[in-house]
């Protein structure tokens, strides 16, 4: 009896699986290099920590947003831009310099969800690793760095995976120019810019002079640290969860298909060297 | 076992780095688009800092007694003492890279000091809009606080002992895939990411890390301490002439890791 062929959606989901299986290997493979990022992140997140830690211990800083609620604002925001560090413009990039992306496109995979999966299991992976900080972190600061309640923390796991849409689907269509420029240095730096400024990393939006919070409500950044983390710890509650996840999802559907345009529409013009 | 040891031959013609450099960057101007995107992105991400420094200020008027304006010089000599390096120095970056592959066997056949002509060859055009943004942050400081004429004086020097102190920092760090080989870079994020901590004024950190900051990786030397002199918050005359002696220490010991290094380099062998 000859086997069923399972159907062409099946089958796609499998290699994205496949994919993601490889790329999460792969990650732990590396494990100095990952452990050695994650030293490096520390004490970058540890700064505008140690910054905000003075002003308030003399006695600055902002009613809205008490040093109780601040600090684990901060500590979830560090490790949730760690998780989502997922090289996205490095690993495209480098397969459009060298003309790779020729081979991808012919493989019957879409390019767009193979890329997403591959992000996936870096995130995944980086997850994993940081997860234990903010367990330690959970048990210094106790309650306050709990989430609100259990319905606040199930909307939080949803809405972190919303924020990883966005930020690939940011990075997805940064990389596009790329195809330009042959060097995806400066386009991860531009993108990194933009998601240190306005995604509240740094800092939650209340604290934020006018200008930068007015120019924060219409990019997509703020949905990809700072909304995920008010979910968590309940800044944003009862139907405005609904509000705010509707917004990463439309945010989150929008981006993928203009970065899927943009790719049409770069490939039209693309050429790759060979012979 | 390759190695270059301390009286390693010297090159006939002196100006060899120099030739190197100039070679290395006339090639890096050919990519016009690079160029262009990578002074804009570094002006970005310098001002992607300073936004936090003003998120900062609106919630507090100084921190530990700096003003906006002096802390932005620390910010624009920190921008510039990073693009010194970047231009300069740059290839340290990719000493994992090369050790992995065995590709510094062809350097050490060079008549030439390996060191600096390592680090000369690659120079990264992006360095151009850190430094642009750096000298703009210095002097709009400078100006908006009247300083005295000598700080303008001696800027300069303070600037290459900043970039000195990064990149032998750098090197220092880098010489650690010579005992762990791995096609990675990651570490030389951490003495990046320390020089971006004395962005801010020293004072905020716990005593701990400002002891790091200015005694074991002394960048507090190249800005900081100076600072605190020329805009009156200590009385100290001696913060004014540390860099240089702190910049040499440190360079020093760089070279001594980068000969440490060397002696453990097996190549890739076939």
């Amino acid at each position: 009896m000859t086997p069923t062929r399972p159907s062409a959606l099946r089958a796609e989901f499998a290699t994205f699986f496949a994919l993601f299986s490889r790329g999460l290997r792969s990650n732990f493979a590396y494990r100095p290099a990952l452990l050695l990022a994650m030293l490096s992140a520390a004490l970058s997140y540890a700064v505008p920590m140690l910054v905000w830690r003075h002003i308030y211990a003399s006695g600055g800083g902002s009613k809205a947003v008490p040093a109780q609620a601040l600090f684990p604002y901060l500590l979830l925001a560090g490790c949730l831009n760690f998780g989502f560090a997922m090289n996205v413009e490095s690993r495209i990039g480098q397969r459009i310099r060298m003309g790779l992306i020729a081979t991808d496109l012919l493989r019957p995979v879409d390019f767009q969800m193979a890329q997403l999966s591959q992000a996936l299991s870096d995130g995944i992976a980086n997850l994993a690793f940081v997860l234990p900080v903010f367990g330690v972190a959970c048990a210094f600061w106790g309650k306050s760095a709990f989430p609100h309640d259990a319905a606040a923390f199930f909307a939080f796991c949803a809405s972190v995976l919303l924020a990883f849409v966005i930020l690939f689907a940011v990075s997805f269509i940064f990389v596009q120019a790329t195809f330009i420029t042959y060097s995806s240095y400066g386009v991860f730096v531009a993108r990194n810019a933009l998601q240190q400024t306005f995604s509240g990393m740094s800092a939650p939006l209340a604290l934020f002079p006018a200008g930068l919070r007015a120019a924060s409500e219409w990019l997509p950044f703020r949905h990809t640290i700072h909304t995920p983390v008010s979910i968590y710890l309940g800044w944003i509650n009862g139907s405005a969860v609904w509000a705010a996840l509707g917004a990463q999802l439309i945010w989150a559907l929008g981006l993928l298909l203009v970065g899927r345009y943009m790719l049409r529409v770069s490939l039209l013009k693309f050429e790759i060297q060979g012979g | 076992m390759l190695t270059q040891r301390a009286g390693e031959p010297r090159t006939p013609y002196p100006n060899v780095y120099l030739a190197a450099f100039q070679a290395s960057l006339q090639a890096k101007f050919e990519y016009r688009v690079d160029l262009v995107i990578g002074v804009v992105t570094s002006m970005l991400m310098q001002g992607s800092a300073l936004s936090f420094l003003l998120i900062v200020l609106r919630n507090t008027p100084g921190l530990a007694g700096w003003s906006g304006p002096q802390i932005v010089f620390l910010f624009g000599m920190t921008a510039a003492a990073l693009g010194g390096s970047e231009i300069l120095f740059n290839q340290i970056w990719l000493l994992p890279q090369y050790v992995v592959a065995g590709d510094l066997d062809r350097l050490l056949t060079y008549p030439v000091r390996s060191l600096l002509f390592f680090l000369v060859t690659r120079p990264e055009l992006h360095a151009i809009g850190n430094l642009i943004t750096g000298s703009l942050y210095v002097a709009w400081s400078l100006h908006t606080l009247h300083v005295p004429v000598f700080v303008w004086l001696m800027l300069p020097v303070w600037w290459l002992c900043g970039t000195l102190l990064y990149t032998s920092a750098l090197v220092i760090v880098g010489c650690l895939s010579f005992r762990f080989v791995g096609p990675y870079s990651q570490q030389l994020l951490i003495p990046l990411n320390l020089l971006q901590a004395t962005r801010y004024p020293l004072a905020v950190y716990p005593s701990w890390l400002k002891n790091v900051l200015l005694c074991v990786v002394p960048y507090g030397t190249f800005h900081y301490l100076p600072a605190r002199f020329f805009f009156g918050k200590s009385a100290s005359f001696w913060g004014l002439g540390l860099a240089p002696v702190a910049a040499v220490a440190l360079a020093l010991l760089a070279q001594g890791a980068w000969n440490l290094g060397l002696r453990r380099y097996e190549s890739a062998g076939s």
